[in-house]
């Protein structure tokens, strides 16, 4: 006899979360508003890391690089508003780098947008913690490579970022924020893991995320050079923090893998955190030169860039944009190799599209991850459509 | 209420178990996919046009503990939402 656990009730906080969880895509339903905006505010950035994806222009007192004009994020928050936003995430670059970092926080509060800030730490003071906490719903992630200075310095590229890291933590948990802790994955650092959610939990962070390095831009070089995990190293990773590793500790854990390797019971369970389902039908990037963009891939790839904020509407951009419309139409049913055939593709979307275009040219292209773990036979077969050979009752 | 009646699974619908007793329902005509818990995938494998609801549920009680006391409308309307999606009939 076992016991019934979370016997058929319903689960929080998603909406494929039912006694049960359905993982399809209910079309006539939707309507594609634009819930939030992502603002790459500088092109430049104070650190130099090896694995950014954005690969910003390292800003020194000397030599600084444009950011995005008050007038430009005024505007644009201006149109989308009846477009549907709710939020935005300021992200970089470094966010906080922006001279009018304080105007546009009191610009969020003042529009009664939820906020999301990516930092990595070094310019947090106590005055701009707090007005970030009087924002709605303020969630802010702190980027921290390793549990000791000279590990995260060798990904940061800037000797004592260490310290003012965990200084601007310390000021966002005094300002009564808990900050997710951010560790991107490399070979250098991949023995921190217990260390550093030791010292998050130190800290007073809400959480540790685990991301994987992307092959995007310097990412792409640190995949090249073998400084970033193999596939069979990650799923191994993966598993152990998903089934033995996040269960012994009070904090929250998240690993950055696609859902078809995450167990059912993490997601939709009643303590499950949900299914991270990628929001790339309800954002739209701004570029600190103030062009829209898919996402900060905008910075990498031309053709991501669909127009200006002063020679386009908004929403003729959100409504009209080739690239956005196909996406609407084409996910997930043309999602191909893995994705196409993977039962977890409505609620993952192909992962990160940005990604899949940068490495393919093509935007139903199989995600990195999903494709090395296919050839290496690690993706979970449960999670993948049974051939028509394999389709009998109770596969 | 169809604790009375005897449900039965639509035998087209493939049912992938995973590690951690969570199942995949999965439809070959649609392409659907649909997660179930572990007392979804016990009750899933009772759908064979023999038990009825009722049936089911005591099975339920007697392989599990602590099985809630509103437990006979969670499985009905478990079973209930199964028929809606075509996974489940009725043996008439």
């Amino acid at each position: 006899m076992h016991a019934c656990g979370n016997f058929l009730r319903k689960g929080e906080g998603c909406p494929y979360s039912e006694r049960s969880m359905s993982i399809n895509k209910d079309r006539e339903e939707r309507a594609y508003p634009l819930n939030q905006i992502y603002f790459y505010l500088t092109e430049g950035c104070n650190l130099r890391c090896r694995h950014c994806w954005i690969a910003p222009k390292f800003q020194t007192e000397k030599r600084s690089y444009p950011v995005l004009s008050m007038d430009f994020f005024r505007s644009i928050i201006k149109q989308a508003k009846p477009l549907g936003l709710s939020g935005v995430k300021l992200t970089g670059g470094e966010p906080l780098m922006h001279p009018d970092i304080d105007g546009i926080l009191e610009h969020i509060k003042r529009e009664n947008l939820n906020l999301t800030v990516e930092t990595n730490g070094i310019l947090c003071t106590l005055e701009i913690a707090q007005k970030m906490a009087a924002c709605k719903n303020p969630f802010v992630s702190v980027s921290l490579d390793g549990a000791d200075a000279s590990t995260h310095e060798w990904v940061r590229g800037i000797s004592g970022c260490f310290d003012e890291t965990l200084q601007g933590i310390r000021n966002l948990v005094d300002a009564g924020l808990k900050p997710q802790i951010i560790m991107s994955l490399m070979r250098r650092n991949k023995d921190h893991m217990e260390r550093l959610v030791q010292l998050a939990e130190t800290l007073g962070a809400e959480s540790v995320k685990f991301n994987l390095t992307m092959p995007i831009a310097r990412g792409e070089k640190l995949h090249e050079s073998g400084d970033t995990l193999t596939i069979e190293e990650l799923v191994e990773i993966g598993s152990w923090v998903e089934n033995t590793f996040s269960d012994s500790i009070e904090l929250r854990i998240v690993y950055d893998h696609p859902p078809a390797f995450r167990p059912l019971g993490k997601m939709f369970g009643d303590n499950g955190d949900g299914c991270s389902r990628c929001g790339i039908l309800g954002i739209l990037g701004v570029l600190a030169n103030g062009s829209y963009s898919l996402c900060g891939i905008g910075e990498n790839v031309a053709e991501l860039v669909f127009g200006h904020v002063e020679s386009e509407r908004l929403e003729n951009i959100w409504k009209k944009t080739v690239i956005l419309n196909e996406l609407r139409e084409g996910l997930t049913e043309r999602l191909e190799g893995i994705c196409g055939s993977c039962l977890m593709k409505n609620v993952c979307l192909g992962s990160c599209i940005a990604q899949n275009y940068y490495s393919n040219k093509n935007l139903w292209a199989p995600h990195w991850f999903c494709e090395a773990a296919q050839k290496k036979g690690l993706f979970p077969k449960t999670r993948l459509r049974p051939s028509n050979s394999n389709i009998s009752s109770n596969d | 209420m169809k604790s009375t009646a005897n449900p039965t699974a639509n035998p087209m619908i493939v049912l992938r178990e995973e590690f951690d007793d969570w199942a995949i329902l999965f439809d070959p005509d649609t392409g659907n996919a649909h997660g179930i818990n572990p007392v979804g995938v016990f009750i899933w494998k009772h759908l064979d046009g023999r038990h009825t609801g009722n049936q089911i549920l005591q099975k339920l009680r007697e392989s599990c503990e602590a099985v809630p006391q509103d437990a006979e409308k969670e499985v009905d309307d478990f079973i209930e939402d199964l028929v809606k999606r075509g996974y489940v009939g009725y043996e008439a």
